[in-house]
């Protein structure tokens, strides 16, 4: 039955990384063979199932999908490329620092999705090529994203499953990390871009012109939806002296979204994505299969077995091992599997060395740039792009991603034996 | 009552025209929406006035809505047009619906009410033998009605 369970998780994993077959159907299927081949029972199923992730995912697409509407983001977005003068370099640094911020408190495939389209938008109105200015930006949401608990999905599944781990401790751990490591990418970007990004002065001045405040729709909306938006930020901060789980914060605030911010809760709630919410829970069961049948603690001890012990050596297995596997497959169920493997490695009654955690978020966040398909926020630009008729390639990314995800990797191994190992 | 009792269309355009022809086939139609069919007279895809409009205009437009404070930027639209002029209409067309010839006038109703298309193309034996505009449709039950 062990046997079963691994050829199910790898097929499942492999399927997900080739995109033959929607990940939500695979991972569902993955799921229902765990159950009825009997690697796990059916109540072990619903068992494995978290489900405040799944309520932090559902309640911040509310929220966000319920905000967007008002053109709150467009306004910020076309704001801040104005500040930049036309200039490249400063374009670059203030698309990249906007999107990490909209990814770190937003999440990254939403804030992708977001600025990805007004990008396009901008890079036709200043005559440059779109795609360096999106590669920056889908760079910058996943070391943006690395900052919070609710940046992305591998640090929501992270801070979800580990009740020790509250939304500062993600912030006072990753965000200073996340935020050199942006800067340092940004700053390499900017130089490699450059000569793509020269803008014709006449067309820097068309941008100036513009006034995105003349299309916030819903205006009575406008205040209500960014005041519940900040305030469920502000309550995230504060959710361990409110004696509040992320989950319950983001489903407060989404509730109050619908209340003050919602005409129609049918159509509000359409923007729940139930694709996005399936494939956890499939995953979860699948590894909750592994875990029932001995799998995880096999490959924790393995990973003790290799390091020796050494939590130095454990924390630099799981960094670089989290980005080979996200870069390879997904991050999302890569991260899935290893959650229980770290949670063996800190074992129950010794002391809880958070060091791993961060080393897991790390690895699983940063590994996400390193292929087109190792983030959802990658593959969802790669689409917008595609419709616009300016497609890249999975080799193009390759070449700026990889380069990209082994500085982020340095600096965090850096990080990570200075002040967690 | 079968669509055979109705007065369809003509409107269609090769698969292997390109979007400008299909532009103007489209135009001379009058109708919202015109067949796409292979060499004998199947209909493989449906090409509306909203994915003329889709190809004319930039493909971020779609995902972007929030858009008044734009300016017209007729360098962008024109190399736009250029670009879509010579793209194969199969490119900017959509998966068909298809009504059948003996097809029900209330079985064409409820197909009109859960699609967006304006027109729907209608086929006998699998060819194409016109489209069936919404329009005309809703406007062919009236009279009929007010005439019994």
């Amino acid at each position: 039955m062990e046997l079963v369970a691994v050829a199910v998780f790898v097929v499942a994993l492999a399927l997900i990384a080739l995109e033959w077959v929607h990940r939500t159907k695979v991972a569902l299927v993955g799921a229902a063979l765990m159950v009825i081949v009997g690697v796990l029972d059916e109540d072990g199923a619903i068992a494995a199932v978290d489900w405040s992730t799944l309520g932090l995912l559902a309640g911040m697409m509310i929220i966000v999908g319920l905000t967007e509407p008002t053109g709150v983001f467009t306004y910020l977005a076309l704001r801040v490329a104005q500040l930049s003068d036309g200039r490249p370099v400063r374009l670059v640094f203030l698309l990249a620092g906007m999107t990490g911020l909209l990814s770190a408190f937003l999440d990254n495939l939403t804030a992708i999705l977001l600025i990805v389209p007004i990008t396009l938008l901008l890079a036709d109105l200043l005559r440059v090529s779109a795609i360096p200015l999106v590669l920056v930006e889908v760079l910058a949401s996943n070391i943006g994203g690395t900052a919070t608990l609710i940046g992305d999905p591998p640090n929501i599944m992270i801070g979800t499953a580990v009740e020790e781990l509250s939304f500062l401790d993600f912030i006072v751990n990753l965000a200073p990390v996340s935020i050199v490591t942006l800067l340092t990418v940004t700053a390499g970007l900017a130089f490699v871009f450059r000569k793509q990004l020269r803008v014709p002065p006449d067309r820097a001045a068309e941008i100036a012109r513009l006034d995105p405040a003349s299309d916030m729709r819903e205006a009575r909306y406008v205040k209500r939806s960014v005041a519940v938006l900040l305030g469920t930020i502000l309550a995230f901060f504060l959710h361990t002296l409110l004696h509040l789980e992320p989950a319950v914060v983001a489903l407060t605030g989404a509730t109050v979204m619908l209340l003050v911010a919602a005409d129609d809760v049918e159509r509000a709630l359409e923007r729940v994505e139930w694709s996005t919410l399936f494939f956890f829970i499939g995953l979860f069961v699948m590894v909750g299969g592994l875990e029932e049948r001995g799998v995880i603690d096999r490959i924790a001890e393995a990973l003790a077995d290799l390091t020796g012990g050494s939590r130095t050596a454990e924390g630099l297995v799981i960094l670089w091992g989290a980005a080979g596997g996200s870069a390879l497959v997904d991050n999302i169920p890569f991260t899935a599997a290893m959650i229980p493997v770290v949670e063996t490695l800190n074992a129950p009654g010794e002391e809880f060395h958070d060091g791993l955690w961060w080393a897991l978020a790390l690895g699983a966040c940063f590994g996400g740039n390193a292929t087109l398909i190792a983030a959802a926020a990658n593959v969802a630009a790669a689409g917008v792009l595609e419709r616009a008729h300016q497609p890249i390639s999975f080799v193009r990314f390759l070449a700026v991603g990889f380069p990209v995800t082994l500085v982020s990797l340095l600096i965090a191994t850096a990080y990570l034996l200075v002040f967690q190992l | 009552m079968s669509l055979r009792d109705i007065t369809l269309v003509p409107g269609s355009v090769a698969e292997a025209a390109t979007f400008r022809e299909a532009a103007t086939a489209l135009r001379e139609s009058g109708l919202p929406a015109i067949a796409v069919v292979d060499a004998g007279r199947r209909v493989v895809g449906l090409f509306t006035d909203v994915d003329l409009l889709r190809g004319l205009f930039p493909a971020y437009l779609g995902d972007l809505r929030h858009t008044a404070f734009l300016p017209d930027d007729p360098d962008t639209l024109t190399r736009r047009a250029h670009e879509a002029a010579a793209e194969p209409v199969m490119q900017h067309s959509r998966r068909p619906l298809e009504l059948e010839l003996e097809t029900s006038a209330t079985h064409a109703a409820e197909r009109f009410l859960h699609c967006e298309e304006g027109a729907i193309p209608v086929v006998e034996d699998g060819r194409f033998v016109g489209m069936l505009p919404r329009a005309e449709f809703a406007l062919a039950m009236l009279r009929r009605r007010t005439e019994t």
